[in-house]
């Protein structure tokens, strides 16, 4: 077995897409974590309170989309027999919303925990706190952005 | 659609009439009542001016505990209401009228007294529940508890961890005492429970004895009979318990035919306790009432009418300037600008003498929120939310608005869908080409897509023009404000300057692209002349060194700032193309079991897929559309105009919690 059968581009890719979800989907784990247990700490007090926690439990979720989305754009590319260059280009794109999407959903995730103690303490404010975890999103959303664009401009 | 104008009204009436003429003040709804303590201590009068009192603590009891029994039979007997149902209309007289609330207290004490019975029931059976688990260890030992030993003997009962062997006990308690005896009971991962036998005058030796062991008196003190009597008759009385409790829950919901009267009288009480709120603002003498607040200029006329009845002096002013911090704003809008009274109320309230925000608003903020969401599908859904909660609910204030901005921008995002494009991503694609794979149809025509080859940059300009537009539109109401107030100067320098560079920097760059045949010189010049402006405006006011730090620091912000407010825009191309991409991908994922061929599954599978993809993402884009457009007009918009600090009108009127007042 030669070294190109093992390492080639197909291969490349496949990490490259792979790492788009997982990382992805790691940073929304984490943040729905986060929040998760700031939630049920509110439910167990108030259980009348479950259907807001529930909402701001799952924003921090949408980078494990983005994250599958790009996946799956970049597993459609893939072909078996790829030259490791296009390979590295398949990797690069997945880049962003790997990284982007693990960062921001675990900061996200703090940032909904914290809403939490909005929906506990004034709970007629609490969807400012929604707007609050929104800001951060945005950073996910240009990760996804930059992945897509990328991955848009790879001919294979 | 302005600020609306505000009048000082000043009132002195006879005792007598306070009550009555507070009623109708309240039934028009129109009068903010202000705190006079100031005024008063400065006129030296307050040796014979004393502020009113009211019943107000009382009457936020008697409202707590109706709201209490209401809450408690919606507990019991839980209403099955229609999902959309509009909220029940009382008409005024109803609402001040008084004679049914001492009865339905009297219903409402009834009530709490039926539930504080169920929770005292609740508290025993946690109470006989850990007295039958602290029993179970003992269930095996057929001597009643209460046997504390013979003339001779004394009885021990007790635990020691289970880490301890029961052998290793035993043999310290032969040396202790020669009669003493242990006897295992049972056990459980925690603990032995024993029962240890021995002559009353060994007693200290084997408690000493036990001791080192670290065993533990069982606390059954004044506990009769065996533990397995114990333990049944505990059972018994949690049966009865649970029964008496099941009695009492059903006859709180027998209750349940007084809900609409107590959630009048709750509501009849609220009113009320609006009332003595407001009364307590109020100041008098033996023999007559002065109150101070502020008005609508527009509802002078109706005041004047009302207090034509009564024996009362008033007469109403225009603020001074160096009131207006205090003067209270309420924004005076049509259907249109009235949709946008939830975000100006979001960010905070112009002030007095500022400018209503929501009609300049209102075009940017729909069609933004049009281009983020771009989807036609999108749209009809927010279309028809929007609509059948206008019909089912009719929202008032606060939820009218919202049902109306939901509207506008559905109305938006159905247009720009048709624009892009786009219908539920790119769902007509998908479609045809999953029952016709060989067809060449490229989707539904468009005339600008962020997704077609090469669409994203165009689209990315386009944002970025819009928000140069919205930005100079803001420049522009904020020229015409300082004119107003006379400040011409520093419009001209700060506003006109950048005016004058933004079309050197135009005519500059336009040649250079080969847009435009003059020389760029011409735009160089302009150029320098406008910043040579600003920096001169800037340095206007301050002196000395100070003039070329407060113009170094203008240039600064006035460049990065606009760099920035600029950038900001393309996230309306980020989100459009964000949102259509995921609804996309989530097609092309519901289309792939039918790629084999389509079957009854493959088109189930579609369906799933495609309904909880699209809720998300739908979800998802309403809250993000919603904040980022806001984003863009509460900072890039207003940071250009808007000056904000009002403090939001709140006259005395009918308040209520279940129905509500009906409208004149």
């Amino acid at each position: 077995m030669d070294f190109t059968s093992i390492f080639n581009g197909y291969a490349l890719g496949l990490l490259g897409a792979g790492l788009a979800a997982a990382l992805a989907c790691s940073g929304s784990a984490l943040g729905t974590g986060y929040a998760g247990q700031a939630g049920a700490g509110l439910v167990s007090e108030d259980p009348s309170k479950f259907g807001k926690a529930m909402i701001l439990q799952v924003i921090p979720g949408t980078q494990g989309l983005y994250g599958f989305v790009i996946w799956f754009l970049a597993f459609n590319k893939l072909v078996p027999g790829m030259d490791i260059a296009q390979g590295w280009q398949i990797f690069g794109a997945c880049l962003p919303i790997g990284i982007g999407g693990l960062i921001s959903g675990a900061a996200q995730g703090k940032v909904a925990a914290s809403s939490i103690n909005i929906l506990a303490k004034k709970p007629d404010d609490w969807s400012k706190g929604m707007i609050l975890c929104i800001t951060v999103e945005f950073y996910a959303i240009l990760s996804l952005l930059a992945s897509f664009m990328m991955l848009n401009g790879i001919s294979i | 659609m302005a600020i609306m104008k505000m009048k000082r009204l000043r009132l002195m009436l006879v005792r007598s009439r306070k009550e009555e003429v507070l009623r109708e003040l309240a039934k028009l709804g129109c009068v903010e009542f202000s705190e006079l303590e100031g005024e008063l201590q400065e006129s030296g009068l307050s040796d014979q001016v004393k502020r009113e009192s009211s019943a107000l603590m009382a009457l936020k009891a008697k409202q707590a505990s109706l709201e209490h029994a209401v809450e408690l039979l919606n507990q019991y007997a839980p209403v099955k209401g229609k999902l959309l149902e509009a909220k029940p209309e009382l008409s005024n007289e109803t609402l001040l009228d008084a004679s049914g609330i001492d009865e339905a207290l009297e219903k409402a004490r009834e009530i709490a007294a039926l539930d504080e019975r169920v929770r005292r029931d609740a508290a025993e059976e946690t109470r006989l529940r850990g007295s039958i688990e602290s029993l179970t260890p003992w269930k095996e030992l057929d001597m009643p508890l209460e046997t504390e030993g013979t003339e001779r003997t004394s009885v021990l009962l007790g635990s020691i961890s289970a880490r301890i062997p029961l052998g290793q006990v035993q043999a310290a308690l032969a040396e202790a005492s020669e009669e003493a005896e242990l006897f295992a009971v049972s056990e459980d991962k925690n603990a032995h429970y024993v029962l240890v036998l021995c002559m009353r005058e060994a007693l200290t030796a084997v408690q000493e004895c036990l001791r080192g062991f670290g065993f533990t008196a069982a606390a059954l003190s004044g506990l009769k009979g065996t533990a397995k009597q114990c333990i049944d008759s505990a059972g018994q009385s949690l049966k009865d318990l649970a029964r008496e409790r099941a009695e009492l829950g059903a006859q709180i919901a027998d209750q349940a035919v007084f809900r609409d009267d107590l959630k009048l009288a709750a509501d009849q009480v609220c009113t009320q306790v609006s009332l003595a709120e407001a009364e307590e603002k109020l100041y008098g003498t033996e023999s007559v009432v002065v109150l101070e607040g502020w008005c609508p200029a527009e509802r002078e006329e109706g005041l004047s009418r009302l207090f034509e009845r009564y024996d009362c002096a008033w007469d109403t002013r225009d603020p001074t300037e160096e009131e207006y911090p205090d003067v209270p704003v309420k924004l005076k809008n049509n259907a249109l600008t009235n949709a946008l009274n939830m975000v100006t109320n979001m960010y905070s309230l112009p002030a007095y003498n500022g400018v209503d925000p929501n009609p300049l608003m209102a075009p940017f903020f729909i069609l933004f929120y049009g281009l983020m969401m771009a989807d036609m599908g999108y749209g009809i859904l927010m279309i028809a939310a929007a609509l059948v909660a206008l019909k089912k609910l009719k929202p008032r204030e606060g939820s009218l608005s919202f049902c109306q901005i939901l509207l506008y921008c559905g109305i938006s995002t159905f247009i720009m869908g048709a624009l892009t494009g786009g219908l539920f991503g790119d769902l007509p694609y998908q479609l045809v080409h999953m029952f016709n794979p060989g067809s060449t149809w490229q989707g539904l025509p468009y005339l600008f897509n962020p997704l077609a080859e090469g669409g994203a940059e165009p689209v990315l300009y386009g944002a970025m023009v819009l928000g140069f537009i919205q930005l100079n539109t803001g420049m522009v109401i904020n020229f015409v404000k300082k004119k107003r107030r006379g400040q011409l100067a520093s419009a001209i320098f700060e506003e006109g300057s950048l005016w004058i560079i933004l079309l050197g920097g135009v005519l500059f760059l336009l040649p250079k692209l080969g847009l435009l045949a003059i020389p760029e010189k011409i735009g160089l010049v302009i150029l320098i002349v406008g910043v040579v402006c600003l920096l001169f405006g800037a340095g206007r006011e301050a002196k000395g060194f100070g003039k070329v730090t407060a113009a170094i620091g203008c240039v600064y912000n006035t460049v990065t700032g606009w760099f920035g407010d600029i950038l900001s825009y393309s996230r309306i191309m980020a989100l459009m193309l964000a949102g259509s991409v995921v609804g996309q991908v989530f097609n092309s994922i519901a289309a792939m079991p039918s790629a084999k061929g389509v079957t009854v599954f493959s088109i189930i599978a579609f369906l799933v897929i495609f309904l909880i993809g699209h809720a998300l993402n739908f979800a998802l884009n309403l809250l993000g559309c919603f904040v980022h457009d806001l984003r863009l007009q509460c900072l890039e918009y207003f940071g250009k105009f808007y000056e904000d600090g009002g403090r939001p009108f709140n006259p005395l009127r009918l308040r209520t919690k279940y129905a509500r007042p009906r409208e004149n």
